[in-house]
């Protein structure tokens, strides 16, 4: 059997891929020792995708949340759900949904290419009905409303509403009671069949494990012909003007001390692989520098407390957009902002120390090599950054090769007052 | 499945390890045991996060994360936890081995700075600094606050809190506001001094590490005290609700947090133990169990429930988040779920699935090094030493009788539903 081979030198792994004739990317991960076996099947369907064409037909334009919905229905089997099967083999079966992707996936310590054919074959088989989709609305209701009363996700999403003018991203990545209430049979159908071929999924697999029978099983369930319709998916590309929606959105919650997100949309957008992931590891050394607990900047905040140990700093970059935020609690996220641009205002005439960007280099090295500990983050990780044409083993290669240079670059670029939003939740 | 040794390296001071060689990093956890009790709840939540702040060498947080940074990316961090009606303090230290970086001080390092923390204070006229122990006080006071903030989280420890009023485990972790203005410098380092000088103290270590190094580091690198160490009483169990204790709260919430608390006072050292827990997993550990399928997915009342123990307590907890409309209704499925395996209906494929679960969650925790830590610390507190491979074999002889037996000792005791209707 021929495979390549992708490898992480410095976290001491390989993985091997296969592209099926189908389209699907199969990838393993050999983790001698470990007693969990992971599998994950992955679609690049999100909850941004919600105007698309399918082999150049009309736009269709679905129902918020939807890829979600789709997410929680999939589990229903003509015979009963997917749960049980797993259940009887011992294994742990679920899946996520996020802006990008949704993902099914198990975790088993038995009984593994059982588990795997469980798998495939419950993803491969969409069984909807008029019944069963008005029935977990009521499910996906309560989920709604359970995030409805977390401050944390509020004032992300008011964040990124406050961010965002068009992109879908500012939406829920579960919808609205009332989007999920007007979700039919039919759209999931649709959605379906436009995303959940193999051509534009990806399968992840990773255990103590015998390569060799691992890419033979899965070639096994797949069936010849479907190489035939391969699907074309356009997405409506929404153009997100530079500016931002709102620079302030606050809203009331029982909270005991107001929580903030403070966020800096990124502009810089539209790039692929190793670019991109240089940005994102440039950006992300340049906020611990800042933001992190050895700064001068969170020093004198917490000394007037102003924060504490949840103040957090981070950069996500997906290829048509990208925001950092910095996240805490205070009880003045007003002032606890004007610190920021206080401070960043002076730090761009005088640029960053170089013994900071070394030490704060050396610390994500360690820190990113820990998430190695983890065969499920491992996997998750690198499916997310494969679809965006990014070998995640390489990720500390990377980290060591950006320059001092790079991240005061990101410093003047990245942190524009006009492109900054302040999310707050008072009590 | 792992080599495990114990050994005491000093009186009152046990070392585990845990050799494992399949991870990035490795664990370094220093546990501290105290009692869940009034008078101490509060200075133990307090003290880690006075101690985090500075040592004699690096005297501000400042200069300890520089260092913890520059020994790439070490973290040295501090929980509060109550297992039963013990209070442990511990002190973790997570540190990339030295099979991927190129720093062969890297353990040697991290360990004295462990050993800063813990034994070295950062001290102002032989006592903590003041100003540290102010903020740190004002940080106490917010974090015991924000418990509002996560509401599913709130609401089982507000049906903890309500069930066990008359005893020490209703104290909050964390500890209890009204202690806070009587807390000082003076007061908190007499009580530092008692701390590291007579709790016990177990060392669980998890990585590449042989024991007969990793002991020789830490008593290389640590001080230790030769004090008398504490008896922690064990935690009674035998109280009998006279009747169910309904409790509401109401907060401007969507959704409406129903906890229920049993007791079934069946100590961990009673044959039938092993019986509670396939009990517990049956009703609410899963996928695979009665609440889920029925509450969930037959009824669509919740999006998650679950039922859990508290393995030192022999408290059962069932928690969900449901419309607030639907708390009658609720109630009334999930204790239909006990009162169908006390009738003893449970399928084989019910009793399969749910060990089943068990024993794949044994087998996992292999993979994670913190879950192996508190396994084997678990032990420590109960005297049962037994390895993963025994526990499974343990679950896999639970018989469906002994299950109903169990279910006949559940006694519901508490009701709490947190909910948005004004009284």
């Amino acid at each position: 059997m021929t495979y390549d081979e992708i490898q992480g030198k410095l976290v001491k792994e390989t993985i091997y891929r296969k592209k099926l004739t189908n389209g699907l990317e199969v990838f393993f991960l050999y983790k001698k020792g470990y007693a969990k076996q992971f599998a994950s099947f992955s679609t690049k369907f999100g909850s941004n995708d919600l105007k698309f064409s399918k082999n150049d037909g009309e736009m269709k334009e679905v129902p918020e949340g939807i890829a979600h919905f789709l997410e929680h229905k999939l589990f229903e089997e003509p015979n009963g759900n997917a749960f049980d099967r797993f259940a009887a083999l011992g294994a742990n079966v679920n899946a996520f949904t996020n802006f990008n992707i949704t993902s099914y996936y198990f975790t088993s310590t038995d009984h593994f290419y059982e588990n795997l054919k469980h798998l495939i074959t419950f993803v491969k088989t969409p069984y909807f009905t008029d019944e069963n989709v008005e029935k977990e609305k009521g499910i996906i209701a309560q989920e709604i409303k359970m995030y409805q009363d977390n401050p944390q996700w509020k004032v992300f999403f008011n964040l990124l509403k406050g961010m965002y003018e068009k992109h879908p991203v500012k939406n829920d990545i579960a919808g609205t009671v009332e989007s999920i209430t007007r979700t039919t049979k039919e759209d999931l159908y649709s959605c379906y069949e436009t995303f959940y071929h193999p051509s534009n999924m990806v399968m992840f697999i990773a255990g103590d494990l015998d390569k060799n029978k691992v890419f033979q099983v899965v070639e096994e369930n797949f069936s010849v012909g479907e190489e035939n319709n391969v699907v074309k998916i356009v997405r409506s590309e929404t153009v997100e003007p530079n500016g931002i929606a709102n620079p302030l959105v606050e809203e009331k919650l029982l909270v005991s001390t107001p929580i903030f997100n403070l966020g800096y949309k990124d502009i810089h957008v539209g790039i692929k692989g190793i670019e991109l992931i240089k940005k994102e590891i440039s950006i992300r050394l340049l906020l611990d520098i800042i933001f992190g607990k050895s700064s001068v900047l969170f020093e004198k905040l917490y000394d007037e407390g102003l924060v504490d140990h949840s103040f957090n700093a981070d950069y996500i970059g997906e290829v048509d957009y990208g925001h950092s935020i910095i996240s805490g609690e205070s009880t003045d996220p007003h002032m606890v902002k004007k610190y920021i641009n206080d401070y960043i205002e002076e730090l761009k005439t005088t640029g960053l120390d170089k013994e900071n960007f070394d030490r704060i280099q050396r610390k994500q090295i360690g820190e990113n090599l820990s998430y190695f500990n983890s065969i499920e983050y491992t996997g998750n990780s690198f499916v997310s950054y494969y679809f965006k044409d990014i070998n995640y083993l390489e990720y500390i290669e990377l980290l060591k090769e950006v320059t001092f240079e790079d991240v005061n670059q990101h410093l003047l670029q990245h942190f524009d007052i006009n492109r900054q939003v302040l999310s707050i939740i008072k009590p | 499945m792992n080599e495990h040794i114990r050994e005491e390296i000093f009186k009152g001071v046990n070392l585990h390890t845990i050799i494992v060689d399949k991870f990035k990093t490795n664990l370094i956890k220093f546990n501290f045991q105290r009692p869940l009790i009034q008078g101490e709840s509060t200075l133990n939540g307090l003290l880690p996060m006075v101690l985090h702040r500075g040592t004699e060498n690096l005297q501000t947080s400042k200069m300890l994360s520089k260092e913890l940074e520059y020994l790439y990316g070490a973290y040295l961090n501090s929980n509060v936890v109550k297992k039963g009606e013990r209070h442990i303090v511990d002190f973790t230290l997570g540190v990339a081995d030295l099979n991927f970086v190129e720093d062969r001080n890297l353990l040697n390092e991290s360990l004295k700075l462990m050993n800063d923390v813990i034994n070295k204070p950062y001290k102002e006229n032989g006592l903590f600094k003041k100003e540290y122990l102010q903020q740190e006080k004002s940080n106490l006071e917010k974090r015991i606050k924000a418990r509002v903030n996560d509401k599913n989280r709130y609401a089982v420890e507000r049906c903890i809190e309500e069930m066990c009023s008359e005893e020490n485990f209703a104290l909050y972790e964390q500890g209890r506001l009204e202690d806070l203005p009587n807390i000082n410098e003076n007061n908190l380092f007499n009580y530092y001094k008692q701390f590291i000088n007579n709790s016990p103290v177990d060392i669980m270590v998890v990585g590449n590490l042989n024991h007969a190094d990793i002991k020789k580091v830490i008593l290389d690198q640590f001080e230790f005290n030769s004090g008398e160490k504490i008896k922690i009483p064990r935690e009674k169990i035998d109280f009998i609700p006279k009747q169910i204790k309904k409790v509401r709260e109401s907060m401007d919430i969507s959704q409406g947090k129903l906890t229920m608390g049993f007791r079934n006072n069946i100590p961990y050292e009673d044959p039938s133990y092993p019986a509670l827990m396939v009990y517990v997993n049956l009703l609410g550990g899963g996928a695979h169990s009665k609440l889920f399928l029925k509450v969930r997915e037959e009824r669509s009342l919740c999006y998650y429930i679950y039922s859990k123990m508290d393995k030192f307590k022999s408290i059962m907890l069932v928690s969900c988040g449901i419309e607030v409309d639907k708390y009658d209704e609720t109630v009334e499925v999930i204790m239909q779920q006990l009162e169908e395996i006390k009738k003893g209906n449970i399928s084989n494929e019910e009793m399969e699935n749910t060990k089943k679960a068990m024993i794949n969650s044994v087998n996992e925790m292999g993979d994670n090094a913190s879950a192996m830590a508190d396994f084997y610390y678990g032990q420590v507190i109960t005297k049962q030493y037994y390895s993963p491979s025994q526990l499974i074999d343990q679950i896999q002889n639970v018989k469906k009788e002994e299950i109903v037996a169990v279910a006949e000792k559940m006694m519901l005791d508490t009701i709490y539903f947190l909910n948005n209707q004004q009284m």
